[in-house]
């Protein structure tokens, strides 16, 4: 298990993107080799073009797709495939440094729901997560896109599912100290835009989850609910303000924190599978 | 003239709007107008500051006169910056008369007798306020000209506004200049921090519209009204509501413009408490939570909050209460022995 945290620790404490993915045609992991000059020689073509408009003149973008094996729910789901893009000055390929410049990875934990009805020329990998520029994004997302016949959408996550993963991840069991769990509302309609930043101490959040929630190893959307009214009942208490009316824009807890535009941080390695599976879960959604 | 120097004038005019660079150097005094008369003022702002270095080169500037323009910018622009308010205490009721000469003698020896490397200078502006300018060095260093700390004293009350510079070290000596000049016994922060001075001052000084502390519910009318006229009477009861709030806003509020914040902070050490019904959390700890307001114009923002349905009217009095407490920190505790739903901020 440890070996694990290692290979994933860098996807932690980063900010990713979130995407919903398609089925890719055709895409197979014996050739990722293959995939990774494929991708290069477009890349260097898309400079040539001039399209490429961040990527500087003086440098070589270096690709890089890998699998990540252990970066799947069960034996039924396609392991994750990592993307990475590298660059050094060619100038000077010889004395310059290798630097990571963007990452993009495709993932899926626990998608029977897609993959069991898929015919076999199809692999279900129904989440991206994107770390660099957009303009290296973009590339990156047309050349799968043509390659693979698939479609890339922004995931964004609704206030609903902002509540599920306050809730949820404010139950997962920290190492002391942790952070507070965190709400943030936006009010932007007002004549001058309003933001409220909630935070409550964990062991507080967490003493009243464990009173709300029943069921064991269970969550349900009625214990949700109650806890989400019991934190904006106290708030109103104090502030007379009613937070259901505003709209909840982000979520920071210590498991993990998610923003209403699609962006995602994990701060925790032994939670990882189970956020990817609760994504997984909503990529699938968009996708259907 | 000193290379620095140079440089410090030429990235000061380079932070003035082109608009007000001409403005500011006649306020400055520093070039005579027949030099300003031969600098081209709607060429690049890079060019300008260059021909204003070349012109001050003539007079051999000093970093003295250079921090002078300094606190013009400043003083233009106070919003830059973010500032706290101080207070200032003495146990005699007598108030002295206030010398600036004496003030200034006093603070520059408090501050030099600790640290010998220190750029400071005084500008005294209409309502008795002072801006002291304080570059700070080390005894083995120079002044830093780029991190400075501001000090807006009026000399006729107990108050400063301090904006301090990121070496915050400096802070507790800066203080005890202060005091020692002002012929004062203590300071203290007050909780109360935001970038627009004007309005710091406006609620330290009690000088917007005030709202009335006591908030008195009218009594609900009496309507009869007949069946047939259920919508309309919807209506008129939305109109009703509606004009209700706006009174109350202003009764909460006041009428005129609000002193303008960006933040207010809430610590919260008060109960949790529910619906008995629902069968959760019912500690008999403190539910500790921390609650933050961000606005551009937070008062405004929190007054338009009722009206567009997102809150009660009255607003809670722990919102209400930040102009005439000159207050935007805060920490709450539950109230010992009265009703549940009062709370208590030291």
């Amino acid at each position: 298990e440890d070996a694990d945290s290692q290979r994933t620790a860098f996807l932690l404490r980063k900010q990713w993107s979130l995407y919903s993915v398609t089925p890719l045609y055709r895409f197979s992991e014996a050739h990722l080799r293959d995939y990774s000059r494929l991708l290069s020689a477009f890349i260097a073509a898309e400079k040539k073009k001039g399209l490429a408009v961040e990527i500087g003149g003086e440098l070589d973008i270096k690709v890089a797709v890998t699998s990540l094996p252990d970066l799947k729910g069960s034996d039924r789901d396609q392991a994750a495939i990592l993307v990475q893009l590298s660059s050094r000055s060619s100038a000077s390929p010889k004395n310059s440094e290798e630097k990571l410049v963007w990452s993009g990875w495709f993932c899926c934990v626990a998608g029977d729901e897609l993959s069991e009805n898929l015919p076999e020329a199809f692999t279900c990998l129904p989440l991206f997560l994107v770390n660099g520029a957009e303009s290296y994004t973009a590339i990156v997302g047309t050349w799968f896109q043509k390659t693979f016949d698939c479609c890339f959408r922004r995931l964004s996550l609704s206030p609903f599912n902002l509540s599920w993963m306050a809730a949820m991840w404010t139950g997962c069991k920290v190492e002391k100290p942790a952070s507070a769990t965190e709400l943030v509302f936006s009010v932007p309609r007002l004549p001058h835009p309003l933001h409220i930043s909630y935070a409550i101490n964990l062991e507080d959040a967490q003493a009243l989850w464990d009173t709300v929630q029943k069921t064991p190893g269970e969550i349900t959307q009625e214990e949700v609910d109650v806890f989400m009214d019991c934190l904006y009942s106290h708030f109103y208490r104090h502030f007379k303000i009613h937070l259901s009316a505003t709209k909840l824009v982000k979520v920071s807890t210590a498991v993990a924190s998610a923003h209403c535009d699609g962006i995602i941080k994990f701060r925790q390695s032994q939670y990882l599978t189970g956020v990817l599976m609760l994504l997984t879960e909503l990529a699938i959604c968009q996708i259907q | 003239m000193d290379e620095t120097v140079a440089e410090y004038i030429r990235r000061t005019v380079l932070k003035i709007p082109r608009d007000e660079i001409k403005t500011m150097l006649q306020k400055w005094g520093f070039l005579s107008e027949t030099q300003l008369q031969t600098i081209n003022f709607h060429q690049m702002k890079d060019n300008i500051s260059q021909d204003v270095v070349q012109c001050c080169e003539d007079h051999s500037a000093s970093i003295k006169q250079a921090a002078v323009l300094d606190i013009i910018y400043n003083h233009s622009y106070p919003n830059k910056r973010m500032w706290s308010v101080y207070q200032m205490n003495k146990t005699e009721e007598e108030t002295d008369f206030f010398d600036l000469t004496d003030f200034r003698k006093k603070f520059k020896r408090h501050l030099r007798s600790a640290l010998k490397n220190v750029t400071i200078n005084f500008r005294e502006y209409e309502n008795n306020a002072i801006w002291i300018r304080i570059a700070w060095g080390t005894p083995y260093t120079k002044p830093n000209q780029y991190k400075t700390s501001y000090v807006v004293y009026h000399s006729q009350t107990p108050h400063a506004f301090i904006s301090p510079s990121v070496l915050k070290s400096n802070l507790p000596l800066l203080c005890q200049a202060l005091v020692v000049a002002s012929n004062y016994q203590d300071i203290h922060e007050m909780e109360l921090r935001s970038h627009s001075l004007n309005s710091l001052e406006d609620m330290v000084f009690k000088r917007y519209s005030q709202n009335f502390e006591t908030y008195c519910p009218r009594p609900l009318q009496e309507s009869t009204v007949a069946q047939e006229s259920a919508g309309l009477r919807i209506v008129q009861e939305n109109i009703n509501e509606k004009e209700r709030i706006q009174r109350v806003n202003r009764d909460t509020f006041g009428d005129g413009p609000q002193p303008k914040l960006e933040f207010a902070e809430y610590k919260l050490e008060t109960m949790f408490t529910s619906d008995p019904k629902l069968e959760v959390l019912d500690k008999k700890e403190p539910f500790r939570c921390m609650v933050k307001f961000h606005s551009p114009h937070l008062l405004e923002s929190l007054k338009s909050l009722a009206p567009a349905g997102m809150a009660d009217a009255p607003l809670s009095p722990l919102l209400t209460c930040i102009p005439h407490k000159a207050r935007n920190y805060f920490k709450i505790r539950e109230k010992k022995g009265f009703f549940p739903g009062s709370f208590v901020s030291p």
